[in-house]
Formats: structure tokens, sequence, C-alpha cells
């Protein structure tokens, strides 16, 4: 029920198995799309051949040694035009090839990135050390803010400073101009220890308000529509929580930041955070699950707990986390309400709810730096401070890369094997049909030694062909799948249309740069061997009649 | 002193552990402006011999100086650069490449040579009127007849104005008529021109054209003819 990502507690439920027949199908996917694709992008490679070669025509009549290269050089396009068929199936396979190593490489560096250790700040969780789903009472919120005021100042999380908050469209402070500089004064170890110091107290507020900002607390609310019932298309997964930690960016690892979700999107998550702040009933729902459960933004709804028995929640959908976000099948709601609604319980009924000592799940803090973080992970496994029950600290990172453990080995495999032997059947690709031409072509090879061409002008000659089809196959692969969900994005907003789905495809921006130059060394090591070959033909052994 | 002098010359190939002795003891000279007809059975090494003297390989013993330069002792690339200036090659299918037109395939060799563009232009200009296929010169090879294909060969062969021009079979691919008009050219670019020619052919009737038959016999020379002019075909009679 509830999305084990968004923990990041409990063991992946999708056995290896699984994930390998997942993988498999969507690369025969890739595979299919990437071969329509490339098809279809058949006339812009032509096009482009034929332009090239074109220019390199225009290019002839201009004084040598330009007139006289390019002549050389439209030797090289029309050897490739020869035989289209076949600089077309080396073209659309070499397409799909790239096709398919940039979107593994995608995959492989944001997994790389997501759990790469960060020097600066570090995104830490705190979590029951034993139990799974993680369940904490929530006074250990309050304790842990007291374990890292108690911190010395350079330890302290730091309020976001006025230039971040003008980026991010979040009004300026209550406290004032908050200025990086002034932060560096005060967040030091050698502060001004006399309480009643201007210095000390501003740093209190400062620091108070670090704290705040940098801060989040989780409960996990599972809840149906239906009290009798309880189905995939009428529940609902709620993170509880204080809506304010989604701006200042804690939640930023599912997704609700600014680069992510795109200026608007953005703009709009704010404004809904206003709204939802209006009434502590207000909640957001993904946009997919409110289409599962078939509302809409403006509805009110009646939610029947589902772990937290007997409790109900009436509710008004203020807003929608956009579809294929990481946010686009949960929903979040107050933790104010959870908690009243807890105190209600108690009151009706003369007792605590049972779950009302263990409705903390998580807890998320950003510290300042890995030294600061070592020293709260300290305290907290400590278990003179938190015993009832032991709670342990761990990075973002670190959770993920437990997530991810039982996946290493796919991962590992994707990365030195997968990559690797595509880029080598690609070279075979480019090897094979190079060297198809060259045998056609053995004698036109030796006539060309005969009239006094060098070997290494023959060389360079296939050299060339091999790298102009590696080159375009690169480039329009890596171009098409950078560009096109980018220009859809783009194209789609400025008429009011949004595609989220195109949102949320983000590629690493250097596979423009690294396709082609992948392309041109493909063909580089690709035609190597045939080219070596025909540098060293005989000419003597071609026009000699050997019986 | 005559344009090719060939000493001594030596030439076998290895196959395996089998050495075979393809030219022996041969000495041969040919003065400028002499067209010289190669005959010989199958396998007696006149294609060898030719490639030698066209540099397209190196002998095993001896020596061979064309124009004062001996290129024995040249090395792969220079042999190469020393081709396009000093061999005119004409091939007995032809091979020009098929994707150039009659034009660019009788420039292609003087793309390797530093010469303007005009110059270039002028140069195949005048050597496709040589062989009258001015009106074909933007004709792919696919396009022309075996004779003219076999013509802008010649023109191919003619257009960086080299030392010698040498052609293996050049009429061995041609119907008679069409043999007949490529030897007509051959005589004329010598009579006309004062090419040096060296030319291997199995029809006598196309080796009367030359002034001087050298015959080979398993690698050796085995005696000369001197045409007279009597026996020159009646075309160059009546020139
Ligand atoms: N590169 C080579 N390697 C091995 N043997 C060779 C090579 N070139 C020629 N030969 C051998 O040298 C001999 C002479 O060959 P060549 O081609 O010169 O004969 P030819 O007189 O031109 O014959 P044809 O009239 O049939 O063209 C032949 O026995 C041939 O097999
Ligand atoms: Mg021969």
């Amino acid at each position: 029920m509830t999305p084990d990502f968004a923990m990041g507690q409990t063991a992946p439920d999708v056995s290896l198995m699984q994930a390998a027949i997942y993988a498999a199908a969507g690369m025969f996917g890739a595979i299919f799309f990437l071969t329509l694709l490339a098809c279809f992008t058949l006339p812009i490679f032509f096009a482009a051949m034929g332009s090239m070669s074109l220019s390199l025509k225009v290019l002839q009549n201009f004084p040598d040694p330009i007139g006289k290269y390019s002549k050389l050089g439209g030797l090289v396009f029309r050897s490739l035009r020869r035989n289209l068929l076949r600089t077309a199936l080396t073209y659309v396979a070499l397409f799909v090839l790239t096709g398919m190593l940039t979107l593994i490489y995608g995959v492989v560096k944001s997994i790389g990135k997501l759990t790469a250790e960060k020097e600066d700040s570090q995104m830490v969780i705190m979590s029951d050390k034993f139990s799974i789903p993680s369940q904490m009472p929530p006074g250990y919120a309050a304790s842990l803010k007291g374990v890292i005021r108690a911190m010395p100042p350079s330890s302290q999380p730091r309020p976001m400073i006025d230039e971040e908050r003008s980026k991010k469209g979040i009004p300026a402070s209550p406290l004032g101009a908050i200025r990086a500089e002034e932060l560096d004064q005060l967040f030091r170890d050698d502060l001004d220890r006399d309480e009643a110091s201007p210095n000390r107290r501003r740093f209190r507020a400062l620091a108070t308000e670090g704290l705040n900002e940098n801060f989040m607390t989780w409960s996990f609310v599972g809840a149906s529509l239906d009290p009798a019932k309880f189905t995939q298309e009428n529940s609902l997964f709620l993170f509880a929580l204080d809506p304010n930690s989604v701006k200042y960016g804690m939640m930023s690892e599912q997704g609700l930041n600014k680069e992510d979700l795109g200026d608007d999107n953005w703009d709009e998550m704010l404004r809904v955070i206003d709204t939802m702040n209006g009434d502590r009933r207000n909640i957001v729902i993904g946009e997919d699950r409110l289409k599962t459960i078939g509302k809409k933004v403006g509805d009110e709804v009646k939610f029947y707990s589902l772990n937290y028995k007997d409790i109900t929640f009436e509710c008004k959908i203020v807003g929608a986390f956009p579809t294929g976000s990481r946010m686009g099948n949960s929903a979040a709601m107050q933790y104010d309400y959870l908690d009243a609604k807890l105190g209600d319980y108690k009151k009706t009924k003369g007792e605590a709810h049972p779950q009302a000592d263990r409705c903390l799940n998580l807890v998320w803090v950003r510290m300042p730096n890995k030294a600061s973080y070592q020293a709260l992970a300290a305290q907290v496994n400590d278990p003179s401070k938190f015993n009832a029950p032991a709670a342990k600290m761990e990075t973002f990172s670190a959770v993920i890369g437990s997530f991810l453990e039982p996946y290493k080995d796919i991962f590992w495999g994707l990365k030195y094997i997968v990559m690797p032997a595509i880029g080598v059947i690609m070279c075979l690709v480019i090897g094979i049909t190079i060297t198809i031409g060259v045998r056609e072509r053995w004698t036109e090879m030796a006539v060309m030694k005969v009239l006094g061409f060098q070997p290494w002008q023959l060389m360079g000659m296939i050299v060339s062909e091999a790298m102009l089809i590696g080159l375009f196959g690169g480039m329009l692969s890596t171009w098409f799948v950078y560009f096109v969900p980018l220009m859809v994005k783009n194209g789609t907003r400025a008429v009011g249309v949004k595609f989220t789905f195109f949102d949320n495809t983000n590629m690493p921006w250097e596979i423009v740069i690294l396709g082609p130059a992948l392309g041109i060394a493909v063909g580089i090591i690709g035609s190597a061997l045939p080219s070596w070959n025909a540098r060293k033909v005989k000419v003597s052994e071609v026009f000699a009649q050997v019986a | 002193m005559a344009i090719v002098e060939v000493r001594d010359l030596y030439k076998s190939f290895s196959r395996g552990t089998e050495r075979i002795e393809v030219l022996m003891d041969l000495n041969l000279d040919v003065q400028e402006g002499e067209f010289v007809a190669l005959m010989g059975p199958s396998g007696s090494g006149k294609t060898t011999l030719l490639n030698l003297i066209a540099g397209l390989d190196g002998p095993t013993d001896g020596t061979i100086t064309i124009g004062g330069q001996e290129i024995s002792s040249l090395s792969e690339s220079e042999l190469a650069r020393w081709r396009t200036r000093n061999v005119g090659f004409v091939f007995q299918f032809y091979n020009l490449l098929p994707v150039l037109s009659a034009y660019e395939n009788v420039e292609l060799p003087l793309l390797l040579l530093p010469m303007s563009k005009a110059e270039r232009r002028a140069q195949v200009e005048n050597a496709l009127e040589i062989v009258s296929l001015s009106d074909r010169m933007n004709h792919r090879p696919g396009q022309l007849s075996g004779g003219q294909c076999q013509r802008v060969g010649i023109a191919r062969a003619i257009v960086t104005d080299p030392t010698i021009i040498v052609a293996d079979e050049p009429t061995g691919a041609l119907d008679s008529k069409s043999a007949d008009a490529a030897l007509d050219l051959l005589n004329l670019l010598r009579s006309e021109l004062g090419k040096t020619i060296m030319m291997v052919t199995h029809d006598p009737t196309a080796a009367k054209c030359a002034q001087r038959i050298v015959h080979l016999e398993k690698g050796r020379l085995v005696g000369q003819d001197t045409i007279t002019a009597s026996a020159l075909s009646p075309l160059e009679v009546s020139r």
C-alpha cells in the first residue's frame, strides 16, 4: 500500500526476477520505439547528407586547397550513396544502439546522482532502528530538535538566504534580511557566549528559523473512500506533514523542487501550499491518483483511515501534484489535522488511540555538513537519548543505497557489461559495413593507388565514410532523445497544454555532445581494420594474374 | 640516353616456402618517344615487368631508371608521388571510378598535384579533346561504351603529361573496331605528342602498331622485332 521508495525503509517488494523481466520488456520496447524513430529520421539523415555533399559541391568552386579537398570529400559521399540500402540500415542500427546506450546512460547516471554522498548539505533521516515500517512516538521530533539546538553553532542548520528566497519565490523572512555573510559570521563556534549579547540573540533567532526550515516529520496515513471496502481504486496514501516543508525544499528528493517541476509548476506549488495552510483539512493529491479514485481538485472527500482505525478525515482537495512525478500517485495532508483527530479520539473515547504513540514515521533533517550530521547521528544512536524504541540516523543517499542494494548487480551489469557490449556491437556494425564496402571497391582502391594516392589518403577516405554514418547515427539519435521531449514540453506549454509526461523525462544534457562524439569514435574504431587493409592493398597483386 | 633503362632486373615472388622466379636477368632500354610492345605467353612476366617499370612494385634485384630517376630506390610514398607525375597507366578493364563522371575521372590524378583550378580544367578538357570525348565529359562510366571508357582511361593516363605511358592489354576487352580506335589513339599520342609508350598485348596486329616488339618468355627477353614503316598499320601509313 505504501510506496516503499518514499518511505525509504522497507525492502522492495518487486523480486529481482520481476525487475529483470521489467528491464527486458523495457529494453525491447525501447528498441522497438527507437527503430521506428530511426526509420522516421531516415529522410533527415539523407537530407543532411545531401546538403553536406551539396555544400561540398559549392566549395569545389573555391580556390584550392578548399576546392581540391572538397572534391575528394565529395568522393566519400558518393561512396556512401552507392549502396543506399546498406548505408540506411547501418544508420538505423547505429541510431538504435546509440539510443539504447543513451537511455541506459541516463538511468545509470541518475542512480549514481541519487546515491552520491553530497559533501555540503546532508539530507538525513531518523527512523526506528528495528521495526519496519518505522514507528516512533511523536515526542521524538521535539527531542531531536532539542539535540540539534544544543549543538555548536557551526553544526546548526541555517535559514534560507534572501537571494535563494527570491529565486524560489518565497517571501522574505520576518527576521529581516538574511545574507550569507551574516550567517557565516554568526554560525561559528567562537561566537560570543553571552546569551544576552546582540550577536547571540540574532543567532538564536536565525538558528530557530533554520531548524524549522530544515526539519520535516512524516506520518503515513493510509485511507479509503469506503469504510467497508479497500481497493486500489478507492484508496489513498498520504504523507502527513507541515506543508511549509515543501517550500524550503525538504521534499526535493520526492521531486517537489523548482528544477524537477519546472518554473510554472513550482509557482503553482507555492500557491497550493498557501491555500493548504488556510485550513488544516485541505489536502493535495497527485494527478494520477486523482484519476484513479475519480476525484478532482475542488472536491470535498471523506476518508476512512486504514492504519488509524476509527479515524475519518473530511478533506477538501485544493491542489494536485503533477502526473508522472514522484508524487503523482501520492497525497499530502497536514500533520496538524492528524494530530487534532487523535486528540478528538482521546476526548470522545476516554483513552488515547492505540497508534497515537507511534504516529511519527520518519524525521528528515538537512544538516549543514557531513561533520554535523555525524555528530548528530552519534547522539541519535546513543541509547541513553532515544531508547523506546531505539532510533537510527542515516543519510538519504545511504537509505537509497540500501534500497537499491538488491539491484546493484543489475546496475553493475548495465554499466560494465551492457553499455560496453553495445559499444562493441556498434563498432562491429560499422566494421562489417565498411569491410563489405572496401571489398567491393578493392580494385578501385588499387587504381587510386596507381594514380598516386597515398595509403593514408585511402585510409582517410574510408574512415571518413564510417565517421559520417557514425556521426549522424549518434547525433540524430541523442538529439531526438534529448530535444523532442524538450520541444514538446515547451511547445505545449506555450499553447497552454501540459504534457506532464515529458516534464519528467530529464536526460542529462551532455548526451547532446556525447552522442555525436561516440558516433565518430565508433566510426574510427569500427573502420580501423578495413581501412588498414585498404591502405595495404598491393597493387601488383590486384593487377598481375596470380595463377 | 634512354628514357627507360632496365638493368640486370630480377623479380621473384615467394608463395609460402616456394620461390617463383618471374623475371630473370632482364635488360631493356626504351628511347624517348618510342612505342614498344611487350609480347609473350601467359605467365611470362609481362605484367610484372610493366608494374615494375610503373613503380607499382620493387625489383628483387637490379635497377630501373626512368627519365634519369632511379625508381627502385624510392620509398612507397615517394613512389606514389612519382607515379602521379611520371606514369600514365591504361588498364585492360579501364578501371574508371563508377561514381565519377568522365571529367572527374580524368581530373582525379590532377587533384594530387599542385596546380590552379584553371590549369586543371584546361588540362582535363585538353585530354578529353584528344580522345574526342568532349561531348561526353559529364557521363558516368556506366553510361559509356567499352571503347569510350577506354578512351577516358587513356585521357586519364595522359592528363598529367607523364614521362611514360604504360598499357596492359588495353585492347583486350574491346571489339576490333574500338580496339583499332584505341590503338590509333596511342599511335597519335606517340606521333603527334611524342609520348613514350609501353604496351603489353597478345594481339599480333595490335603489336604491329608499335615500333618495336619485345618478346618475353619465362621471365627472359628472347628477341626483338623492329617494325618497318611498311609493316605499320594502314592508318599509321596514311598519316
Ligand atoms: N604478387 C604475386 N605473387 C605471386 N606470384 C605472382 C605475383 N604476381 C605475379 N605472379 C606470378 O608471376 C608470373 C607472371 O605473372 P604475370 O602476371 O606477370 O604474367 P603475364 O605475362 O602478365 O601473363 P598474362 O599474359 O596472362 O597476363 C605468374 O606465374 C604469376 O603467377
Ligand atoms: Mg598480364
